[in-house]
C-alpha cells in the first residue's frame, strides 16, 4: 500500500506540465529518464494492484512469459518507432497512451513477471532487453537523417550513446548474475 | 493443462495487441518516422500554396500566383547551411536536367525558397544560383521577406526548421510539386534523384497529353 501511494505521488508529478516540458525538452531525457520513471511508477503499483486481483494476475500471468512479452512490446513501440517521441509531443492521445503503457501495460506486467520467471526466462529476458538496447544505439548513432522532427541529429546520436551505455551495462549485470549468487530476497 | 490453455490464449491476445498497436501507431507500417507520417498527411491532405510575396535573385517581386498553369517544383534551403542543402540542390539540379527541354519554364518552374530571409538577401541568393548554374528564370532562387507569410507557408507545407545556436538550421529536406492550380501533389524523397525525375516526367506528359 505504502509503495502505491508513493508511486500514486510519483506519477502525478510526473504529469505536472512543468515536469513534463523539461523531461520531453531533451531526447535523452525523454526516453531514457521519463519514459524508465513511468515503468517504475507502475512497478510501485504492483504490489496493490495484486492484491486487489489476485486471480487476474495468477491467472493470465502464470508463468510470467505473457507478461514478459507485453512488456516488450511496450518497451520496443516507444523506442525503435522513432515517430512515437514526436507523437507523443504532438499528439494529446498519444501523450496520454505514453503515460497509460508504460506504467500499466509495461512497470505492472513487468514486476509481476519477474519473480514468476525460472532462471532460464530471466536470462534471456535480460540478453533481449541489451540486444533492443543495442539495435536502438544502432539505429539513432548509424543513422544519417534526423529521425526525430522534434529533436536534432546530435541528441539523436546522444541518445544512440546513452543506449548503448545502458545496453553495456545491463550485459555487466547478467555476466555477474552468473557469478554471484542472489542473497537478498524480496 | 487448463493454465497452460490460458498462458497460450494470454500470449496470442498480448500479440493481437502489439500487431494491433504498432499498425495503427505507423499508420499501417507505412510511416515509421514522424517524417514519412507527416509526408503521407501532406498528400492527403494536399494543402494549398498560401499566396506569399516571393523575392527573387533578380529583385523582382511577386505573388505565387506569378506561376499559375504550371507546376511549380520547390524546395526550402538556406544558403549558409553546409549540409542537407548542397546536396538537395544539386539533386534538384540533376532533376531539373532530366525534364526535357520544352516543359522547363512551360509547363514546370523550378523553385529554392529561402527560410532565412534575414542572412539571405538578393546578393546571397544570386551568388546561389551561380553556384547551382540556375538560369534565374526557369529555375529561382527566392525568399520570402515577411516572417509571418514564411511562418504560414513553412506550417501549411509542414517544414520544421529549428535554429540551432551556432546560426544554423536543423530542417527536414524534400522535393516538394505544386499543382498548377497551387495544390501541393507530391512530397518527393530528395535522395531519389531518378525517381523523382520520373515521377515528375509522367505528370508533365500527362498534363500535356490533356
Amino acid at each position: 500500500m505504502k509503495q502505491a501511494i508513493y508511486g500514486l505521488i510519483f506519477y502525478i508529478f510526473l504529469m505536472l506540465p512543468p515536469v513534463i516540458s523539461i523531461s520531453e525538452s531533451i531526447m535523452v531525457l525523454h526516453m531514457h529518464m521519463q519514459m524508465p520513471l513511468l515503468v517504475i511508477v507502475g512497478m510501485l503499483f504492483t504490489p496493490y494492484l495484486k492484491e486487489k486481483f489476485p486471480g487476474f494476475f495468477e491467472k493470465w500471468n502464470t508463468n510470467g512469459v505473457p507478461g514478459t512479452l507485453l512488456f516488450y512490446i511496450i518497451l520496443i513501440y516507444w523506442m525503435m518507432v522513432p515517430r512515437a517521441m514526436d507523437d507523443a509531443i504532438s499528439t494529446l492521445s498519444v501523450e496520454i497512451f505514453k503515460f497509460i503503457s508504460l506504467p500499466f501495460l509495461a512497470g505492472v506486467p513487468l514486476r509481476d513477471s519477474w519473480k514468476k520467471l525460472s532462471k532460464r526466462g530471466q536470462s534471456t529476458a535480460l540478453i533481449s532487453f541489451a540486444i533492443v538496447y543495442g539495435i536502438v544505439s544502432l539505429l539513432y548513432i548509424a543513422s544519417p537523417n534526423q529521425l526525430c522532427n522534434n529533436y536534432i541529429v546530435a541528441e539523436q546520436k546522444a541518445l544512440g550513446w546513452t543506449s548503448l551505455f545502458t545496453a553495456i551495462g545491463i550485459l555487466i549485470y547478467y555476466v555477474q548474475s552468473l557469478f554471484i549468487e542472489e542473497e537478498l530476497e524480496e | 493443462m487448463m493454465k497452460n490453455k490460458q498462458q497460450v490464449i494470454a500470449i496470442v491476445l498480448v500479440m493481437v495487441f502489439g500487431f494491433i498497436l504498432y499498425f495503427v501507431g505507423t499508420d499501417g507500417f507505412k510511416a515509421f518516422t514522424a517524417e514519412s507520417a507527416r509526408t503521407l498527411q501532406l498528400e492527403q491532405d494536399r494543402p494549398t500554396f498560401p499566396n506569399v510575396i516571393l523575392e527573387d535573385s533578380k529583385e523582382r517581386m511577386y505573388s505565387f500566383s506569378e506561376f499559375e498553369g504550371k507546376y511549380v517544383m520547390l524546395t526550402f534551403i538556406y544558403t549558409a547551411c553546409t549540409d542537407v542543402c548542397p546536396q538537395l540542390e544539386m539533386n534538384l539540379a540533376e532533376v531539373y536536367k532530366q525534364i526535357p527541354d520544352n516543359y522547363i519554364g512551360e509547363e514546370i518552374v523550378f523553385l529554392s525558397i529561402s527560410f532565412d530571409p534575414d542572412r539571405d538577401d538578393i546578393e546571397a541568393l544570386k551568388k546561389y544560383s551561380h553556384y547551382f548554374n540556375s538560369d534565374e528564370e526557369t529555375w529561382r532562387m527566392t525568399r520570402i521577406p515577411d516572417k509571418q507569410e514564411l511562418q504560414n507557408l513553412l506550417d501549411s507545407f509542414g517544414v520544421i526548421v529549428i535554429p540551432d545556436n551556432s546560426g544554423n538550421f536543423t530542417h527536414n529536406s524534400a522535393f516538394y510539386l505544386v499543382d498548377p492550380e497551387g495544390k501541393l501533389v507530391e512530397v518527393m524523397d530528395y535522395t531519389k534523384i531518378d525517381e523523382a525525375a520520373k515521377k515528375v516526367n509522367a505528370i508533365l506528359n500527362k498534363k500535356v497529353g490533356e
